[in-house]
């Protein structure tokens, strides 16, 4: 017999109460886990944004809520475009719009077409559109899979029919999923004249592209730089406070997830108030039985954050399907979604039963002997 | 092998003197009862013996160790001590010889060789054939001869029994007894009993009488 052998036949002789505490630490685990999920999901499609032109860096405005409310105007775009070690500039306005039930945020793209090579664009079928060209679009070769549209088809969006002169490739899932329109007709629908969202911009060779960013901003403060998924919070302030919220319900359930196992770790030591006493009786450790008491906790956690991360799969999975959340809601299941679901498991697991176990390892063996 | 001088222990704020300068000398080897009425202190001299409490005041030495000075309570009770309660306290949900292998988790005593070392003291208190039972399907003289037998898990050189023969029968007092004196003879333990039953009493080798948490002359005691 081993400590291991003792706890897990400690857990399997009281099944209900171990099914609890089990259950209690799946429910924090999943809450976590999916929070964790929606918010990386959701992370990962904004952030896809910033690599549709594979530039060295996006320039969006500073402060504002949502990348896609940046708006730049023609003349600051000229400033970017000035600004020693940039060798290209993109302006591109950035819209969304429902097309239909299943693509109730589908991406528009506002560019010039001479912005198309530089903006790292492939045409893959038909040709761009022109210039000041009314009506016509491009579209992404996944939008257009989706859509079931070729070129020569008609595309309805921005309040019109639209022709699709070409389908391109941007080599990127986020930018191939939407539709490109000549800026000036996206400007115009959109009553946005002369404004685009976000430039993205290439350095020179031989250029630093970190000094060619920080001289950009002090020159120019009312813009932010962006280079890399983490730094995406400089520019959307919603998807800081989405991540500060689930830090702080990761924080949450695992305190009350604590509550819950440490309640229930104690109504077992009152019962097993005799059995605590006879093991320091014949000779136990105080720390073996405080080992033995977290043991047993610690292994419901993992059995419950198993369960929970299995539970975050399904929950997710429903949440994706809602009308309100089809087509927006990618979840995105990365090793950090179950990393941190662990150890919320765990956290539960380690501060819940401590309290218990110290209790019964300073039991008086005498006292607790004499218990009924 | 046991010296007490003056132990006293006071509860309850001074209100209840369970102990009143009791002196007490057991040789090694030797198996002494100790008797009186309920609430005599028995249990609570027991208990000091065993370091499962401190005494308010006074001695104690068992062996080598001054009981007021452990560096580790639990590690002696391991090692030196051996328990057998009136109440067998064995875990329901372990085997019996899972019952007398808890009390060897922490010793020295490799992991292999305890399962072994259990089924063998299993087979010296006549239990051989019911190893894999649970203490729930075993009579009240088989519990307490697993009692027994985890009592000596760790051999130790003293044994305290806290009325090991109350609520049994008589043929399984018999037995219970008769094994007592194999480990006095065969292993030389040290044996101190507590019992309110003369009769039990009867079969150590010497017999002490306490009145009111002290040692008295049996004399001196009411017919």
């Amino acid at each position: 017999m081993t400590l291991f052998t003792l706890v897990i036949g400690n857990i399997w002789a009281k099944k209900a109460r171990s099914t609890g505490i089990a259950l209690a630490v799946a429910l924090a685990v999943m809450t976590v886990v999916t929070l964790t999920v929606v918010s990386n999901g959701l992370e990962s499609a904004a952030a896809a944004v910033l690599t549709i032109g594979k530039a060295d860096f996006t320039v969006a405005q500073k402060g504002v809520s949502d990348i896609l409310y940046s708006s730049l105007d023609n003349g600051q775009v000229a400033q970017i475009q000035s600004t020693p070690g940039v060798e290209s500039s993109v302006g591109v306005l950035l819209e969304t719009e429902r097309i239909n039930a299943a693509n109730p945020l589908f991406i528009e793209i506002g560019i010039q077409p001479s912005d198309l090579k530089p903006f790292g664009v492939t045409i893959l079928a038909g040709t761009a559109y022109g210039p000041n060209a009314a009506n016509q679009v491009m579209l992404g070769w996944r939008a257009a899979q989706v859509l079931g549209l070729h070129v020569g088809g008609q595309f309805h969006a921005n309040g019109t029919s639209n022709t699709v002169v070409g389908i391109y490739s941007t080599g990127i899932s986020y930018g191939d999923l939407g539709a490109m329109f000549p800026l000036p007709a996206l400007q115009a629908y959109n009553r946005v004249p002369g404004s685009v969202t976000l430039v993205f911009a290439k350095v020179a060779h031989g250029y630093s592209v970190e000094r060619v960013r920080a001289g950009l901003e002090v020159a120019h403060p009312e813009l932010t730089t962006i280079r890399t998924a983490s730094e995406f919070g400089r520019a959307d302030r919603n998807l800081v406070f989405l991540k500060a919220a689930v830090t702080g319900s990761t924080v949450l359930a695992v305190l009350i997830g604590a509550v819950i196992v440490g309640n229930t770790m104690l109504l077992s030591l009152f019962e097993r108030t005799r059995e605590f006493g006879l093991l320091r009786a014949i000779g136990w450790a105080r720390s073996r039985v405080v080992a033995l008491v977290v043991s047993e906790s610690l292994v419901l956690a993992l059995i419950g954050s198993a369960i929970g991360v299995g539970l975050s799969f399904a929950v997710a999975a429903g949440l994706e399907s809602l009308p309100q959340l089809n087509g927006v809601l990618h979840s995105s299941f990365t090793a950090e979604a179950f990393w941190r679901g662990l150890l919320v498991g765990l956290g539960m697991a380690i501060l819940g039963s401590l309290y218990p176990a110290v209790r019964a390892a300073n039991l008086t063996p005498v006292k607790a002997l004499s218990n009924e | 092998m046991i010296e007490t001088h003056g132990v006293t222990k006071v509860y309850a704020d001074g209100k209840v003197k369970a102990l009143d300068g009791v002196d007490l000398s057991v040789g090694a080897g030797e198996f002494v009862a100790i008797t009186g009425p309920s609430g005599c202190g028995k249990s609570t001299l027991l208990s000091l013996l065993a370091a499962l409490d401190l005494p308010t005041s006074g001695t104690i030495r068992v062996g080598s160790y001054d009981l007021q000075h452990l560096h580790n309570a639990d590690l002696f009770r391991r090692q030196e001590v051996g328990l057998v309660f009136q109440l067998h306290n064995l875990l329901p949900r372990l085997s019996v010889v899972g019952n007398v292998e808890i009390a060897m988790m922490g010793s020295e005593r490799p992991r292999a060789e305890r399962a072994k070392r259990a089924q063998s003291l299993l087979r010296d208190v006549g239990l051989a054939d019911l190893l894999d039972r649970r203490p729930p399907q075993l009579s009240g003289g088989e519990r307490q001869r697993v009692a027994v037998a985890r009592a000596l898990a760790n051999d130790p050189s003293v044994l305290y029994a806290d009325e090991p023969t109350g609520s049994l029968d008589s043929r399984s007092v018999s037995t219970i007894l008769g094994l007592f004196e194999k480990l006095r003879t065969d292993r030389g333990v040290t044996i101190v009993l507590v019992t309110h039953d003369v009769a039990v009493a009867a079969t150590a080798d010497r017999t002490i009488h306490m009145l009111d948490g002290r040692i008295v002359v049996p004399s001196l005691l009411a017919p």
